[in-house]
């Protein structure tokens, strides 16, 4: 029993770390229609940026989440205004040009600070472990849970409570008619994608202190993160929230009982069936043709 | 390159056509007596081979809009169809009387598996480094294209597939080779020639297979099958109501696509005297798409030449790491750019600069002509 729930538990916490990347993601890819190759280095930009004002700056992790968020939402500014921006029409070149931004943004940070591995400190406050359910947990771990459902909480809010949340709705749902009505789509747009990214910069911020930072670290996140979007269903925030813990729980879960092949085989392939029978993700209403 | 109906110029225009693959083709073939180096040689084949497997991208592409992210797969399935083969040959060398690849008697394995017996036979390897590719292209392609996936999914579905053979072979370490790959190889020998990786008959071999996959590639876009998979790139539904079996075509063109890359797949087994994982990789496979589109899309031999030429840049600047490093950087502002303003490629561009002085001329020509009529009036 103890087991089943430590399972539970590990599964909880892989599932909160593919929420905070996912998050960002499916933001840009629901809204825009991009598919943002460069979200991994977004990732990996933020985790570097917290080594940064950790060695330099002297700022621990949880004091520098606010400018980390800014400066990769910077980034996304520019690229979403220099370089995506010019795609309008072309939604397959838009995965081409991302990638290539994502590999300039990996080889300039290769270049500038060097491809040895760097590590970020805990925050000491939840250095130590509690008691859930008679087990101990990593307090930290706790706190990716909390923070990952506190930032899709409130990228509910923007989405649905706020006025550029609205436009944003609006310009999904008819970018010309939203045109007409004073909408600044570019605007809109660029503000997406900023937010995205910062999104993304939180969750490398985040996930820093528990894997090793390195340049090439974000590849293997997008792939999972453009999973828990495709299963969540474009569109749905709701949907990413649940199938990024379903993947957690399945990939935990298989591991645990097979191996980690196994685990990364069959949640592929499993996509890849999904993919064909139902495009539209596992919890999307059937979208109008 | 839009596509013409054969009218009476129709020969004229072929001609034009072909005129840069047979001018790219003719300077491949000349390339040995220039340079006398068979180092330098053996790494040329090797651009030459991830040019063959560039244009099976363009076809699949460029014509039929169909974003293989995974067109590595088929390379690699080829690459190990012939590393089995060549393995094979070799036992008695390496592994004395028990007859088994070295590599699975580190594994303790007991018999060659049953997938392994047939690769005694090189006919049997080349052919099922052609048709192991195409049938499992054919397969994925009719799960796909029969469901109506497009676009974006279907890019997601090739990379995924891929990913899932690569992390199966890696995983049976004891019946693949596993991370290594399969290493150690015999030199292949076909009618009696020995192709030594560093011999001038290799270079001619994979020369050779250039030639014919630009011209089956270049025979399928003139065909009737391949007018229609650019009129399915082009506007897929308005073909279904015409009546086409769109997902046919398109399991065919991707088939094809498949097919040619696990031929290069076998020439890069040969070429590189081994075969490893990372053949089947995302590396490779998103690079192949960067060259085709820098070379251009659209065109057999400018995705071709994108390949030679940037793989090439990329291995003679890798002598010196900080070089690679800055290259790498400069490899992705270029694709940028490529992406960004040159949605053809290089082939686009000649083209567009080579209309452009075409029609400077014919302008200039009917100014003359213009300036003779009104001489004339005048008299």
């Amino acid at each position: 029993m103890d087991q089943f729930i430590e399972q539970i538990v590990t599964g909880l916490s892989i599932g909160s770390i593919l929420l905070l990347v996912a998050l960002g993601l499916s933001i840009i890819y629901g809204s825009m229609g991009i598919i943002n190759l460069a979200h991994g280095e977004f990732v990996m930009l933020g985790a570097y940026a917290a080594w940064v004002f950790h060695t330099y700056l002297g700022l621990g992790l949880l004091a520098s989440l606010v400018p980390i968020f800014l400066v990769v939402a910077a980034f996304g500014w520019v690229i979403e205004r220099y370089v995506l921006s010019l795609l309008n029409n072309r939604p397959l070149d838009t995965i081409l040009a991302t990638w290539g931004v994502g590999i300039m943004l990996q080889q300039a940070v290769r270049l500038m600070v060097g491809s040895e591995l760097r590590y970020v400190q805990l925050p000491p406050a939840l250095a130590d472990s509690m008691n859930v359910f008679g087990i101990p947990i990593s307090s930290y771990r706790v706190f990716l849970f909390v923070v990952s459902i506190a930032l899709f909480g409130a990228t509910w809010m923007l989405m649905n409570r706020t006025t550029v949340g609205m436009k944003l709705r609006a310009i999904i749902q008819d970018r010309s008619v939203a045109a007409s009505f004073g909408i600044n789509a570019k605007r809109v747009y660029a503000l997406t994608f900023a937010y995205g990214a910062g999104l993304a910069g939180l969750a490398g911020a985040l996930v820093s202190p528990l894997k090793s930072v390195s340049p090439d670290m974000g590849t293997g996140y997008v792939v999972d993160a453009f999973m828990v979007v495709v299963l969540g269903g474009v569109q749905s925030l709701a949907g990413t929230v649940a199938s990024a813990f379903i993947l957690g729980e399945l990939s935990g879960g298989i591991a645990f009982l097979q191996n980690d092949t196994v685990a990364k085989t069959i949640v592929l392939l499993a996509i890849v069936v999904l993919i064909r029978f139902r495009p539209e993700g596992l919890f999307t209403a059937r979208v109008r043709a | 390159m839009p596509s013409n109906a054969p009218n009476s110029s129709g020969l004229q225009r072929l001609i034009a056509q072909l005129a840069p693959l047979l001018i790219v083709c003719a300077l491949m073939f000349a390339l040995p007596v220039l340079l006398n180096n068979d180092f330098l040689l053996n790494k040329v084949a090797r651009y030459l081979v991830l040019g063959i497997l560039t244009i099976s991208l363009g076809l699949s592409w460029g014509f039929g809009g169909i974003l293989n992210l995974g067109q590595a797969m088929s390379f690699g399935l080829g690459s190990y169809a012939m590393a089995m083969a060549l393995k094979l040959k070799t036992v008695p060398v390496h592994t004395g009387a028990s007859g088994l690849p070295d590599f699975m008697v580190w594994n303790n394995v007991q018999h060659l598996p049953w997938f392994w017996e047939p690769f005694r036979s090189l006919s049997f390897a080349i052919a099922a480094g052609l048709l192991v590719p195409a049938l499992v292209a054919a397969g994925l392609g009719w799960f796909m294209f029969r469901g109506r996936v497009t676009g974006v999914y279907v890019s997601i579905i090739t990379l995924a597939t891929m990913v899932v053979i690569n992390l199966v072979i890696i995983d049976q370490q004891s019946y693949t080779g596993g991370f290594n790959g399969i290493t150690d190889l015999a030199q292949l020998e076909l009618f009696g020639i020995a192709f030594d990786a560093y011999g001038r008959a290799t270079y001619y071999l994979v020369a050779g297979c250039v030639l014919l996959s630009l011209l089956v590639a270049f025979a399928f876009t003139k065909s009737r099958a391949g007018l229609i998979v650019q009129a399915i790139r082009d506007h897929e539904s308005r073909v279904r109501y015409f009546g086409y079996d769109v997902a046919l075509y398109q399991i065919f063109v991707f088939a094809l696509s498949a097919a040619i890359a696990g031929l290069a797949g076998m020439l890069y087994t040969v070429v590189m005297e081994f075969a490893s994982p990372t053949f089947l990789g995302v590396q490779l496979s998103l690079s192949v798409v960067v060259w085709c589109a820098v070379g251009g899309r659209q065109s057999l031999v400018g995705a071709f030449l994108g390949a030679v030429l940037v793989a090439g840049m990329q291995g003679a600047l890798s002598e010196s790491a900080a070089f690679l490093e800055t290259w790498t950087l400069v490899m992705g502002a270029l694709f940028v750019l490529v992406v960004l303003f040159l949605p053809k490629g290089l082939a686009g561009l000649a083209q567009s600069t080579w209309r452009w002085v075409a029609q400077r001329r014919q302008a200039a020509g009917s100014a003359v002509a213009r300036g003779v009529s009104q001489t004339e009036g005048s008299t």
